[in-house]
């Protein structure tokens, strides 16, 4: 029984404080692979402790012996439990899924009809004719960088090359995926239980991933004159932030040359959560296989 | 740059366009794939078919639309190429806001406010003065 109340507090600590905990932890942003890595442990960690949480009390209900013929009510009480949070979570993978290739389907055609393509080598870049300095792409199997006009002529070619490594490295790494992942989970979990912080923080390591690829092409100082450039451009109302007045942009200039966290080397605290990561994932694999051990299904 | 036949559809698919937006103050009841190929397809050497296809393609991607007249369709443009471009830089709030937004398209930044300019020119150059080297 204490295994299964284990099981029950991880998955509970896993949703609610431990997330709210870590996008305080702003310090952790200098190591941003390994914060990304030590964000998904946790939630794969918490997914894991709400579906095995119901199984692993079988044995506490009904004995070491599971007679099926007998003790099925228990066996499918524990089934449905786990069958609905595994339905949540399939039911939010296909619609985060669906919403998701449908707008950048949408946006490949709008971008594709309207940009030029870009110069050199590089099919997937588009240049859209507009003032408003703006870098994105959209990612896929038929990727895009799109570029507007404005952000051609506002920025100097070492600025301009820093923004491309971004963006290609967005695309190159499967970001998307990451911010799928973590979208699928958030809405999959009831709304109390939600966390939006969490989300913008995850979001904010993928820009700090991306900088550091920007960063290893044009520099650091470069990096960061072009996030000042992108983002002195006249934006129009009703685009500004969204993100409850975090600091995003300057918090991104603060961490491009970070070396340090807490006075220890950044490469020193990343193995550390490397090391927590996958403590996290393993805590609710072995608590399930401790509860279960010796069970015999009759 | 190699042109692929997939290049080659997207040029198609943007002189098409061009000519609708071009003629659409002219023929604002639309042009019959027709009077599209007569325009833009003779030239370019392609058959009728390959026009009515195109249009058909994009009538289902909603960049165009069509009624009937007669036996044929007249088709325009949907939106405007101020309003296409309006909506590929900021994908319209209503339709796909903030998570989703974030999540469908990864722009090199997202939210700034106008008041974080002076916050973002100090980091700048604080991070100048910590890297001499490179400030040049």
């Amino acid at each position: 029984m204490l295994l299964v109340a284990s099981l029950v507090v991880l998955a509970v600590l896993l949703a609610w404080p431990v997330p709210r905990a870590l996008a305080r932890a702003t310090a952790l942003r200098r190591a941003p692979r390994a914060a990304l890595v030590l964000w998904q442990s946790t939630a794969v960690a918490a997914v894991l402790a709400a579906l095995l949480a119901a199984p692993a009390a079988i044995p506490a209900a009904v004995g070491r012996q599971v007679r099926i013929s007998e003790q099925w009510p228990v066996l499918a009480i524990a089934a449905a439990l786990s069958g609905m949070v595994a339905v949540r979570l399939l039911l939010s993978a296909d619609r985060v899924g669906r919403n998701l290739r449908a707008a950048r389907r949408r946006h490949r055609d709008l971008v594709d009809l309207l940009g030029v393509p870009g110069e050199g080598a590089d099919r997937h870049m588009r240049v859209l004719e507009h003032t408003t300095p703006t870098a994105y792409c959209v990612p896929g199997v038929r990727r895009r960088v799109v570029l507007t006009q404005g952000t051609l002529e506002r920025l100097q070619p070492d600025e301009l090359s820093a923004v491309i490594a971004h963006e290609r490295a967005h695309l190159a790494a499967r970001h998307d995926l990451v911010m799928e992942f973590f979208t699928v989970v958030h809405e999959a979990m009831p709304g109390f239980l939600r966390c939006d912080a969490a989300l913008l923080e995850v979001h904010l390591l993928i820009e700090v991933l991306a900088d550091r690829a920007a960063v290893r092409r044009a520099g650091p100082v470069s990096t960061g004159r072009a996030i000042v450039a992108m983002a002195g451009g006249t934006r129009p109302a009703g685009s500004m932030a969204m993100g409850g007045g975090t600091r995003v942009a300057t918090a991104r200039i603060g961490l491009l040359d970070a070396q340090h966290i807490a006075g220890l080397p950044v490469a020193v605290v990343a193995a550390a959560m490397y090391a927590v990561s996958a403590v996290l994932v393993a805590l609710p694999l072995s608590l399930y296989g401790l509860a279960i051990a010796e069970l015999t299904v009759v | 740059m190699p042109t692929t036949p997939r290049n080659r559809l997207g040029d198609l698919e943007r002189a098409v366009m061009e000519e609708l937006w071009t003629t659409a103050d002219a023929h604002p009841e639309g042009r019959t794939v027709r009077e599209v190929h007569d325009a833009i397809g003779v030239d370019r050497g392609l058959a009728y078919t390959t026009l009515m296809t195109v249009l058909d393609r994009m009538a289902k991607k909603d960049l165009v639309n069509r009624e009937r007249d007669g036996r044929a369709w007249r088709y325009t443009a949907a939106s405007t190429r101020a309003e296409l471009t309006s909506e590929s830089l900021h994908h319209t709030l209503g339709e796909l806001a903030g998570d989703k937004r974030r999540t469908a398209l990864l722009h090199f930044l997202d939210e700034s406010t106008p008041e974080e300019i002076d916050e973002l020119k100090a980091a700048l150059a604080e991070l100048e003065a910590r890297r001499p080297d490179l400030a040049g």
